[in-house]
């Protein structure tokens, strides 16, 4: 084979292995492992190793919760607060643990995110029980000592009835749940008993409450009279309470109570009446309590009730620098929720909180990175006499920013750089190699006439190089003779080839009159030399 | 000028090389001569393509049918069964459904998208199940990880998940709320048929995961007919058959030899 | 025999860019821009090694051209990466 054809083989080969990988230029990443997987099987070799051990706590945690709250309704039972207290503190840290095991492993979408939310609410059933058991023995207590005081005393037995009612309601929604959590610990095969256990306590201390209650008795007759209108209402409702009160003097304050907290102030007018207006903002579902006092005076009490509503949330999401979320939360009577905490989920893990203005708009601004994404709203209506609602899943997809033309940029400038670079490196040796082939063609030209040479725009030591050559070719010396050895042939210009050989080869630049001397012996020196 | 010659020799014998490499392998799932991580080249087992007098010594592995099975050929399978012949299926699509009904089986494999809280990775498909039943194939395994089965029903249950499995229907690797928690079983028996809800246990990434199982599992042999072991390269099934068939592998040889003899006669005329 | 040189030089940049495409596949990692930049360093590393003070062969005589063409590519995908990274 000779070196042509092994030329054009390699040559082809060449141009066939560029073409082949401009064509994967766009995609530079030809091939990587990590992540590999299809729909029937992933690479166990490429997936990110996580530990299971959480997943095998989940089960014994329930069974945990439930037996606690078993032991808790014991303690209060028997009244024995210390120990319920502590029941109660490690029944709140089971729940903490458990709430953070369900985030973790994200199953709060099937019955066992049912589970957790029953298992907060019974929580919160419980430690309400337990502090209103508390009180209403205190009140017990209390209601002696001022036996023979009036005012104390009705105020006393009140504020018991409200309690009273308030832990009758609390077993009500506790027993409703029986069904579905009981449901729930029999598709695990927990262990229901002490939770079962603890609905009976309950009922028991309830109705031990109510004994107690019935003792004491008291009168209903009160000169103050309270009503709530309309006794029924919904999230945003504006209810009236109003009422009248024989014999009071005009101008009294009078202190209008929901739920044995103050919720707003009124004074009797000229006719003895008094009204505030209540309206019905973060108060939970259900039946409240409502009394009046003027000062020592207390009204009955009376009851109105606060239905659910339905909650529309919309979200509208646009992408510029970062993702821009809106939209609005209402009841399906079309009033604005104010002040409402939203959930905005990203890419169904992620949760940003922000919270609704005086219209019961939200807007929130989140910087996601490029790629589709999705979005959705959640209002979780916890303390609001509201169901929870879910927007719609928005996707929105961030665009990268196009093509930065700084990269190209780059690319040349460097193309410019190395190439002055390089040819800055070589320009030296370059030189005088292209112009010696130029000069001696010339000299060979006009060699029978008196020399001439064009030194006019040349540097001094190339100019005298040309004039050194120009002499040797008049003299007749071959090329390959260097200055000394012209110093030998010709002894005549031995000054001539000296001060060459020192311009030459010891780096000496000639001045201009030393040139023009130079020139003149080149060119025509013999009869000046003579 | 050799020196050149050599440089091109050596350049075209690399290229050679990587372009057999490259037309000689494939990339198609559970094929035999995939050597990446979905193939299953490192399966140890004969090819059998005639169902007709197999031996009931060994077991015989429907890898992940795909085409239909004629009913000669089920009742060849079914002759082969009722000799003491072990058949293992191993389907997550349904295909062998038809099959199981031919053979008079009451089991069947429903695909779904099984994922599991019970794992060591971050890929929820890929997870671990418990040995519930009592049969060769698992004797001396407890614990056996699983790479996105599917459900079987009826028969024996032979494989069972942990309570925390779901079927992901949306494929968003979470529970939702039409997910419900439960028990599926993933391999199920009935006599000398067992049908296995995963056959991603058979490729060569997954080796390393269940070895005892490979081995309680030969002698093995593979149904080439109808399993997904095959390979609609050209070249491959060129090659294959060639080396089958021994009147194409002497006429290769033959034809190899001949420039062999012309070079060394005509060298020595000269 | 004239250019042994380079041969050399031709063999040994072949054997170093064998190199690094096995460990490349070793590592189940293919990727064009790290191959280029790789090979980009052996072909410099190369040519200051045979590149003779006194003289300037034909083979080096356009290797510069090549060089800047290599540096010019070598500083887009660098101008790129850093953009990538500033961007994340």
């Amino acid at each position: 084979m000779n070196a042509r054809a092994s030329h054009t083989i390699l040559a082809a080969a060449v141009i066939t292995a560029l073409l082949l990988l401009a064509g994967e230029a766009t995609a530079p990443l030809l091939y990587t492992a990590a992540n590999t997987s299809t729909a029937a099987h992933a690479d166990p070799a490429t997936v990110p190793k996580e530990s299971g051990k959480d997943a095998d706590v989940l089960i014994p945690l329930m069974d945990d919760l439930l037996s606690e709250t078993g032991t808790l309704t014991l303690n209060i039972k028997l009244k024995d607060y210390e120990s319920a207290e502590r029941d109660l503190a490690r029944y709140a840290e089971l729940s903490a643990q458990f709430d953070e095991l369900v985030v973790t492993l994200d199953v709060s979408g099937n019955d066992i995110g049912e589970f957790q939310q029953n298992n907060q609410e019974n929580l919160a059933s419980l430690a309400a029980l337990l502090n209103n058991t508390r009180r209403f023995e205190d009140l017990q207590r209390i209601e002696i000592e001022v036996q023979g005081d009036e005012g104390q005393g009705m105020a006393v037995v009140y504020e018991g009835e409200a309690l009273r009612q308030k832990m009758q309601e609390g077993f009500a929604a506790y027993a409703e749940r029986e069904a579905t959590v009981t449901g729930i610990a029999g598709h695990y095969d927990l262990n229901a008993t002490p939770y079962r256990e603890s609905i009976t306590n309950f009922a028991e201390i309830v109705n031990a409450t109510e004994d107690q209650q019935e003792e004491v008795g008291g009168s209903a007759n009160s000169p103050l009279e309270i009503a709530v209108i309309p006794d029924k209402g919904r999230y945003g409702d504006i209810l009236s309470i109003a009422g009248a009160y024989t014999g009071g003097t005009a101008g009294t304050p009078i202190k209008v109570y929901v739920d044995s907290q103050i919720a707003g102030n009124a004074s009797l007018d000229a006719s003895g009446n008094y009204a505030c207006s209540y309206q019905v903002n973060r108060t939970p579902t259900g039946l409240h309590l409502a009394y009046a006092t003027a000062g020592t005076v207390y009204s009955t009490v009376t009851a109105f009730e606060v239905f659910p509503g339905e909650t529309a949330i919309t979200l509208a999401v646009e992408s510029r620098t970062a993702v821009t979320c809106t939209g609005n939360l209402t009841t399906a009577e079309g009033r604005p929720v104010t002040g409402a905490p939203v959930l905005l989920r990203v890419d169904g893990t992620e949760l940003v909180s922000t919270e609704t203005d005086q219209n019961g708009t939200y807007t929130e601004e989140i910087a996601l990175p490029a790629g589709e994404h999705t979005v959705r709203a959640e209002f979780d209506a916890v303390g609001y006499p509201l169901n929870a609602s879910e927007s719609l899943t928005e996707t929105v997809i961030v665009q990268n920013e196009g093509l930065s033309p700084l990269p190209f940029i780059a690319a040349i400038a460097a193309a410019l750089g190395s190439g002055w670079y390089l040819r800055r490196r070589h320009r030296p040796a370059e030189e005088p190699a292209a112009e010696l082939p130029k000069t001696v063609s010339v000299e060979e030209e006009s060699v029978a006439a008196p020399p001439q040479v064009e030194i006019a725009g040349l540097p001094p030591r190339e100019a005298a190089t040309v004039l050194f050559r120009t002499l040797r070719a008049r003299l007749g010396l071959p090329d390959t003779k260097t200055p000394w050895d012209c110093v030998r042939l010709a002894p005549a210009h031995t000054g001539f080839f000296k001060r060459y050989e020192q311009i030459r080869y010891a780096g000496e630049t000639p001045s201009e009159e030393e040139l023009r001397a130079m020139e003149e012996e080149a060119v025509g020196g013999d009869q000046r030399a003579a | 000028m050799q020196r050149e010659f050599w440089a091109v020799v050596l350049l075209l014998l690399l290229a050679a090389g990587a372009a057999y490499a490259h037309t000689t392998t494939t990339t198609e799932e559970f094929s035999r001569y995939n050597v990446g991580w979905n193939g299953t080249s490192g399966l140890a087992a004969g090819e059998v393509h005639d169902l007709r007098g197999l031996d009931p010594g060994t077991t015989l592995l429907i890898l992940a049918p795909n085409r239909p099975f004629t009913a000669e050929e089920v009742g060849n399978l079914r002759t082969f069964l009722d000799d003491g012949g072990q058949i293992l299926i191993a389907d997550e699509e349904g295909n062998a459904n038809r099959l199981l009904a031919d053979l008079g089986s009451t089991m069947r494999v429903r695909p779904g998208n099984l994922a599991s809280l019970d794992r060591d990775h971050a890929d929820p498909g890929l997870f671990t199940v418990r040995v519930v039943g009592n049969d060769t194939l698992f004797a001396g395994v407890e614990t056996f990880r699983v790479n996105r089965p599917a459900t079987v029903t009826g028969g024996d249950p032979l494989l069972e998940t942990s309570i925390l499995t779901w079927d992901d229907g949306d494929g968003d690797g979470r529970p939702g709320s039409t997910e419900a928690f439960g028990t599926a079983v993933v391999c199920a028996k009935e006599g000398n048929l067992t049908v296995l809800g995963d056959p991603s246990l058979f490729i060569n990434a997954m080796f390393a995961e269940n070895p005892e199982f490979i081995n309680n599992l030969q002698p093995v042999q593979i149904d080439a007919a109808h399993s997904r072991t095959g390979t609609v390269n050209p070249t491959i099934n060129t090659l294959a058959w060639v080396r089958e068939t021994p009147v194409a592998t002497a006429a290769l040889a033959a034809l190899a030899i001949l420039p062999v003899a012309y070079v060394f006669g005509r060298k020595r005329d000269a | 025999m004239t250019g042994a040189k380079k041969y050399y030089a031709a063999a040994v940049l072949a054997a170093w860019l064998i190199i690094v495409a096995f460990f490349m596949i070793l590592n189940r990692t293919l990727d064009l821009e790290i191959f280029f930049v790789l090979s980009l360093i052996g072909l410099l590393v190369v040519a200051v090694l045979i590149d003779g003070a006194f003289s300037r062969p034909r083979h080096m005589r356009y290797i510069g051209y090549l060089i800047a063409a290599g540096v010019a590519l070598f500083a887009y995908i660098v101008v790129e990466k850093i953009l990538e990274i500033l961007a994340a």
